[in-house]
């Protein structure tokens, strides 16, 4: 074979560290402003579901409602409502993902912004036990949130719990927050 | 010299089925409005060529370009241009037609279009930027489409006055600037750990394994990667990295790198291009 492929041959697995990364992309502050135009106003206007609620936006949605506080803000610009500016998580590969979603006055999609990454690697780190055993050891972890690694190319993780964030929230503007 | 002191502005959004991250250095002033550019760049790619979105160009190809020539928007017909390329020169290691297969085994969603029989030779470019298949066909651009709009994306971040910059679409990613990026391989039996380390300037890389994607079928193993003659799913603990001066070639060298055999290292070569192959032992790639 020439000069074009290399091929690597991948270690036994024996030991090695597992790699984590937790990447802030935005406070809330930050996404409000990259969500909506200069001289917007946001009032914090957090809604607490019942449980009827949560089960209507399931059905709605065809998504499970794990939380039943939903952390939102009002939008406004020069005493009109500019639409609304809310805060979710949803589940990555292993670790919780908080972004925001900003709709419009109309209820429609305005922007989403991913606002903290957190990601864990391998097969072994499924369960939070076997995690929770190097959570705040620092000296020999074999769990590490590497500031280091910061581009990887490999397979790729799916944003589909993202988009089923979204139709979850747009069920919860529809039956609860526009009313 | 400029006469401001640079900052740097590191965003993230989910498109393209995954997370695209783009992290830019440059004016402080214009910053936030050439990431704005390169998201808008990505968002307009996954508009014309999506093919979870009945409404897409891609999706209209599908449905009529047995029936009729489709005119197609210029991007569109640029990826189906180098799709069409790399297909040829791969003899179909390359294959943008093996989506049946992937809806089949429930990877890509159904799309009720015609029973599609032919494969990327059917393919017919004409001019006017119009696009006929000769047999029914159901085309799939996600990994070539993917690496386009990382490229498209990188060059609305050059077009805004970016300095420099890197835009990684879910392991597809592109740098530009002067500076060199070092880029981790995951590990492909073992996505935790990092297996070797790569360094980017003005370049691309993209990744094909079926780490995340292999799951078990009723007749075995599958994943998203389909060996094109034989529709069989590649399911090995293997990954295949291509450095590329563009990253729609990249991502589609990778498959060429997979399947094509001998004719891989000509087709590289043809682009300028270098592949890493990341396996536990040696293999036999697919001839």
């Amino acid at each position: 074979m020439s000069g074009r492929i290399h091929h690597l041959i991948l270690p036994a697995l024996v030991g090695g560290s597992f790699h984590g990364y937790a990447t802030t992309y935005h406070t809330v502050e930050s996404a409000q402003k990259a969500c909506f135009p200069d001289g917007t106003e946001f009032t914090p206007a957090d809604v607490k579901l019942t449980k009827e609620q949560m089960k209507a936006i399931e059905q709605d949605s065809g998504v499970r409602v794990r939380l039943d506080t939903q952390k939102v803000w009002k939008a406004s610009r020069g005493g009109q409502p500019a639409g609304w500016f809310i805060v979710d998580e949803v589940l990555g590969k292993h670790e919780y993902i908080t972004w925001a979603l900003a709709l419009k006055a109309d209820g429609s999609v305005q922007s989403i912004e991913v606002m903290d990454y957190r990601e864990t690697y391998g097969y072994e780190i499924r369960n939070a036990d076997w995690r929770a055993q190097f959570l705040g050891k620092k000296h020999g972890a074999k769990l590490k949130l590497d500031d280091d690694i910061r581009n990887v190319s490999g397979a790729t993780l799916s944003c589909r719990h993202i988009t089923d964030g979204v139709k979850r929230l747009l069920a919860f503007y529809e039956l609860v927050l526009k009313h | 010299m400029s006469s401001y002191s640079s900052t740097s502005v590191c965003r993230c959004r989910p498109l393209l089925g995954t997370f695209v991250e783009i992290t830019v250095r440059g004016d402080p002033a214009r910053i936030e409005s050439a990431v704005s550019a390169a998201f808008d760049a990505i968002e307009r790619v996954q508009r014309l060529m999506s093919f979870h979105d009945p409404a897409s160009e891609l999706s209209q190809l599908n449905r009529r370009a047995a029936k009729r020539p489709v005119t197609v928007d210029d991007w569109t017909f640029q990826v189906l241009t180098a799709a069409k390329e790399i297909a040829t020169a791969s003899d179909g290691a390359f294959d943008p037609t093996v989506a049946p297969t992937l809806q089949r085994w429930g990877i890509l969603p159904s799309t009720g279009a015609d029973i599609a029989s032919g494969d990327w030779r059917d393919l017919e470019l004409l001019a006017g930027r119009r696009v006929r298949f000769r047999r029914p066909l159901t085309l799939d651009l996600g990994g070539i489409a993917k690496g386009f709009a990382v490229d498209c994306a990188v060059a609305a971040l050059r077009a805004a006055g970016a300095e420099s910059g890197l835009v990684n679409a879910g392991g597809d990613l592109r740098a530009l600037g002067p500076g060199e990026e070092t880029v981790q391989l995951r590990d492909p039996q073992s996505p935790g750990r990092m297996a070797h380390e790569l360094r980017l300037h003005e370049a691309a890389l993209a990744t094909s394994a079926p780490t995340f994607s292999r799951r078990a079928g009723p007749d075995g193993d599958l994943s998203h990667l389909v060996h094109p003659p034989t529709r069989a799913a590649l399911v090995d603990g293997v990954s295949v990295s291509v450095r590329a001066p563009t990253c729609m070639v990249a991502d589609a060298l990778t498959k060429v790198v997979l399947f094509g055999g001998q004719l891989a290292e000509a087709v590289l070569a043809l682009h300028g291009a270098e592949a890493f192959v990341l396996a536990a032992a040696p293999l036999p790639l697919a001839a």
